[in-house]
């Protein structure tokens, strides 16, 4: 017990002390997680209002496939990423293994079925009064779209919550493809890894007190979200 | 008074189910038209079609003299309909009626948006900041009566629009929709169960039975 509580102490010493090794995994992270999830939302929110908005032939399919990667393992996904940029992989020649440009590819795998799901459930869950109110004041076809995506937002931004949840909590990715490589891709969950392995809980310890309060911020921040989503 | 609406054997049938029939069926240009019928009767069927959102399974709709085919975005924005329920955007109070506006290209909405509130009753200081979730039922539907009337429409359709309202709140929506007939000449189409308002101020009305007009 005294090891672990010795480890609390350890890691406030190692946050209130600016340690650059613990500060440097946690800029990776920040770093990284702000790629993917940007990346992310670019290209998962207008698939997802897409697939919820409009009717087309293989829809169903295509949001069980997006239902289904949800809880695609992240081990899984850094394997096939590996494989695609590693040097014999078909996206070899771009060098990204073991780059933070390359675990942001992972990453984004694994945000986009989140964004693409939630963002679909989320327009296929709208009002059905919307759209008649939308044409009964006027508004052109593109004026709906363009109305019909403000409407969602809030869902939108939940949707960007838990994708960004997923993505800053993963470990088989940026292990897998990032290479835990010390002051450039180490980020918070690889460092807890190696560093539990190694017996050293304190900076173990700390940066997980980071990840815990990165995701009370997040949920804080989207407790007012959330509320407006369901008015 | 010259023909708004002429309905020629329109029928409407919804799986197999006839729910509207009728051969004939006119709205003259500014006046106000009550329907009644009991529930089921085709009412919203109706009204929907008079708005351009369906079209009939088969007979013709004329508006101002012309057959309507495919509706065009011109044509949908002289007509507008309220309902029982309206949907509210998720915006403030101001940005809700000001949004028709928008649509048409108008930027400074600020006065339009204020005198349409004061129409129906709702002191603009008080309500344009206001947010979509702070209203009550009522308030909400006198906004979208608002939203409504801020875009003057040549024709206003109102499918039950004090259903669930209290006294209040049905009074102001009955004066501010006969004054927008009054001040701007809106043609007004108005179901309601309130027999005794349908019959004070409307010019004509008729009564649908499964889907076919009674009289």
């Amino acid at each position: 017990m005294d090891f672990i509580l010795n480890g609390f102490w350890q890691a406030f010493v190692l946050l209130f002390s600016a340690d650059p090794e613990t500060y440097s995994a946690i800029y990776t992270t920040v770093c990284v997680t702000t790629i993917s999830i940007s990346v992310t939302l670019i290209l998962g929110a207008p698939l997802g209002f897409l697939l919820g908005y409009h009717e087309f032939r293989g829809k169903r399919a295509l949001r069980l496939m997006a239902d289904t990667l949800l809880s695609f393992p992240t081990v899984v996904i850094g394997l096939l990423v590996y494989a695609m940029l590693s040097r014999r992989g078909p996206m070899g020649e771009l060098e990204l293994l073991f780059s933070i440009p390359g675990i942001a590819v992972g990453q984004t795998l694994l945000g986009l079925p989140i964004v693409i799901a939630m963002m679909a459930t989320a327009v296929e869950n709208l009002d059905l009064r919307l759209k008649q109110t939308l044409l009964t004041l006027g508004a052109s076809h593109s004026q709906i779209l363009r109305t019909t995506l403000w409407e969602a937002r809030y869902s939108l931004i939940l949707a960007a919550a838990a994708a960004y949840g997923r993505i800053v909590s993963e470990i088989g990715i940026s292990m897998m493809v990032g290479g835990n490589i010390k002051w450039h891709t180490r980020t918070i969950t690889t460092a807890i890894a190696l560093e539990t392995g190694k017996g050293e809980f304190a900076m173990g310890i700390a940066l997980g007190l980071v990840l815990m309060m990165i995701a009370f911020a997040v949920n804080y921040s989207m407790s007012g979200v959330r509320k407006r989503a369901g008015q | 008074m010259k023909d708004l609406y002429r309905l020629e054997q329109v029928r409407q049938c919804y799986d197999g189910r006839q729910v509207l029939s009728i051969n004939e069926f006119s709205v003259g240009e500014g006046a106000i038209v009550g329907l009644a019928g009991h529930n089921g009767s085709g009412k919203s069927t109706l009204m929907r079609m008079l708005a351009f959102l369906e079209s009939p399974d088969s007979g013709k709709i004329f508006y101002d003299g012309k057959a309507v085919q495919e509706p065009g975005l011109w044509l949908r924005r002289e007509v507008t309909m309220l309902t029982q329920e309206p949907y509210l955007l998720k915006r403030s109070v101001a940005a809700n009626v000001a949004y028709g506006l928008e649509l048409r290209g108008e930027n400074n909405t600020d006065d339009k948006v204020a005198d349409s509130l004061a129409k129906v009753g709702l002191e603009p200081e008080k309500f344009m900041q206001r947010n979509w979730f702070e209203l009550s039922g009522g308030e909400a539907q006198r906004v979208a009566l608002a939203a409504r009337l801020a875009i003057n429409p040549r024709v206003l359709l109102l499918d039950e629009p004090t259903a669930s309202l209290d006294l209040e709140s049905t009074q102001l929506i009955h004066e501010a929709a006969v004054s927008a007939r009054e001040e701007q000449g809106t043609t007004l189409v108005i179901v309601s169960h309130d027999h005794l308002w349908l019959e004070e101020v409307s010019d004509t009305i008729f009564r649908l039975d499964s889907g076919q007009l009674a009289g």
